[in-house]
């Protein structure tokens, strides 16, 4: 089991502080979703995580060793940053070849592993925004380390694409911690355990995501016929019919009525995302 | 074995970052050719004066001003080794010097690398300047004393002048605040300058004084990019790295 542990972290650019008395401790292996808006400081806390960027003040400590001083603790943790970090002219085989002789690992394996061999002897340029992200990722993978930290892995990436690597890091989750930042909403409840929110360079909160509850839930549900003579459901956007209950329970308990009534309901989902409402908190309020 | 040897040349980061640069712009390697033609030019028609003119130290002060081919060859070292400047400007703008960091690497790790690819270019440009220069006056049945010393002080300059022109400019480039192409004529200008004394001192110093102004200027420059590697290793954050 490896620790991850920041104390009173300050951090940031031009001796302009991003990241402002930060403490974090992480112990259990799991995906942890580092959520906030654009600005919050996501970015700043992965760098500041792997060693790249050196805190004005406080420690970053993995497994009891200065990530910022000690090059053996940075080799032992992996960051993928939203830039891609391939070299352009070169073939994705031999960009990926050119990583792997620096930190080890193989590039064909990875190549398999993400299913990039039709692209192995294109031209990093030639490629599309996605295809690119897929080999950004893929050298990430070269070889397993103790720590991930992902800043946004599956941006750019198609709906597939973005479930396999997701299915890896859940894979490498179950011994190791990995940090794991994005913007859909439902990515994160879908596969992370536990949530840090960032707002204005410090954590807001951190909190297991099946514990964030909100007070109430829009429902949206499709059947075959007007439902608004049975249940209290309002026409809405994209032919849901609507509804405002208060508990995932009493949504089974419309469904059970509608059945009862005879009514063919063809879908039933959850209109918002309950991080939707502690994502809106963390955006700045315009003046 | 030959081809564990290449493969293992193949997979050194100079090499690579060598391979990189020139794939990124490879007009650099037709000037620096032109270049070190010319500057192979001058020593052997140096060489031919001093075949031609009898002996003593006159003939010294006469062909001094074949050293010019010094300051021409440090020249022609300074654009051959543009491209990896480019490079490390790109690699800085895509996130790869940030990648690098992530691997564990510190600042004057990645600079190391920089420098070493220059080194590399560095060598193989005086190498081949020597060879020329030899061939050129064995062809010629001249003397080959003078090429060689020739050669000898333009690989001196050149390394210097291409460890401190890589140095600085990598230093600047990571201190740029901007996103800016503004570092190849400044590293181009500012490899001129440092080879200045190279040119001027042969047309008014007879021909022991400017080998002497070559060598001392090439001790002092490494001794300048020694101390501006280690200093800028240590005083550049980081964060300066990054894109």
């Amino acid at each position: 089991m490896h620790t991850l542990e920041l104390r009173n972290v300050n951090a940031g650019y031009n001796k302009e502080t991003v990241l402002r008395d930060v403490n974090l401790t992480i112990q259990e292996p799991s995906i942890y979703v580092v959520l906030g808006p654009n600005g919050a400081g996501k970015t700043t806390l992965f760098r500041t995580i792997a060693g790249i960027l050196e805190p004005y003040s406080g420690d970053v400590l993995f497994d009891g060793e200065n990530v910022t001083s000690s090059r053996d603790v940075r080799k032992r943790i992996n960051y993928l940053s939203h830039h891609n970090a391939i070299p352009e002219e070169m073939t994705v085989y031999n960009a990926l070849t050119f990583y792997a002789n620096m930190q080890g690992g193989s590039a064909e394996e990875v190549l398999a592993l993400l299913h990039l061999e039709e692209l192995r002897d294109k031209k990093v340029s030639d490629l599309s925004q996605g295809q690119k992200k897929r080999v950004s990722v893929a050298k990430v993978f070269l070889r397993e380390r103790d720590l991930y930290l992902m800043d946004e892995p599956t941006s750019n990436l198609d709906p597939g694409y973005s479930k396999e690597i997701r299915d890896i890091l859940l894979q490498l989750s179950k011994d190791r911690i990995v940090l794991y930042s994005t913007h859909n909403l439902y990515e994160a409840s879908d596969i992370g355990t536990d949530l840090i929110l960032i707002k204005d360079g410090t954590i807001a909160l951190t909190e297991q995501i099946s514990n964030i509850k909100l007070k109430e839930y829009r429902v949206g549900i499709k059947a075959t016929t007007d439902i608004s003579q049975i249940v209290d459901a309002e026409r809405g956007e994209q032919g849901y019919y609507v509804m405002t209950v208060s508990s995932p329970e009493e949504a089974g308990h419309i469904l059970k009525t509608l059945i009862e009534h005879g009514v063919l309901v063809t879908e039933m989902r959850q209109l918002e995302n309950p991080l939707q409402e502690l994502f809106e908190n963390t955006r700045p309020v315009k003046a | 074995m030959t081809n564990h040897v290449v493969r293992q040349l193949g997979r050194d980061p100079g090499i690579i970052i060598v391979k990189r640069g020139f794939a990124l712009s490879s007009s650099y390697i037709v000037f620096a050719i032109i270049l070190s033609s010319i500057a192979i030019l001058i020593t052997n028609i140096g060489n031919a004066f001093l075949r031609g003119v009898p002996g003593g130290s006159d003939v010294y002060a006469g062909t001094s001003i074949s050293l010019l081919s010094v300051g021409l060859t440090a020249l022609a070292a300074g654009l051959l080794t543009t491209p990896v400047l480019l490079l490390y400007v790109y690699d800085k703008n895509n996130g790869v010097l940030e990648y690098f960091l992530s691997l564990g690497m510190n600042q004057g790790d990645i600079y190391k690398r920089y420098l070493k690819a220059g080194v590399i270019l560095v060598v193989l440009l005086v190498l081949a300047v020597a060879v020329a220069n030899v061939a050129v006056a064995l062809i010629l049945r001249g003397d080959v004393i003078f090429p060689l010393e020739a050669s000898a002080l333009a690989a001196a300059l050149s390394l210097s002048v291409v460890s401190f022109d890589t140095v600085a400019m990598m230093a600047f480039s990571s201190l740029q605040k901007q996103r800016a192409g503004a570092n190849q004529p400044l590293g181009l200008a500012l490899g001129a300058l440092l080879v200045l004394p190279a040119y001027m001192t042969p047309y008014f110093l007879p021909f022991i004084v400017v080998v002497v102004v070559d060598l001392a200027e090439a001790v002092v420059i490494a001794a300048l990019s020694i101390a501006l590697f280690l200093l800028s290793s240590r005083l550049i954050r980081r964060e300066k790295l990054l894109p």
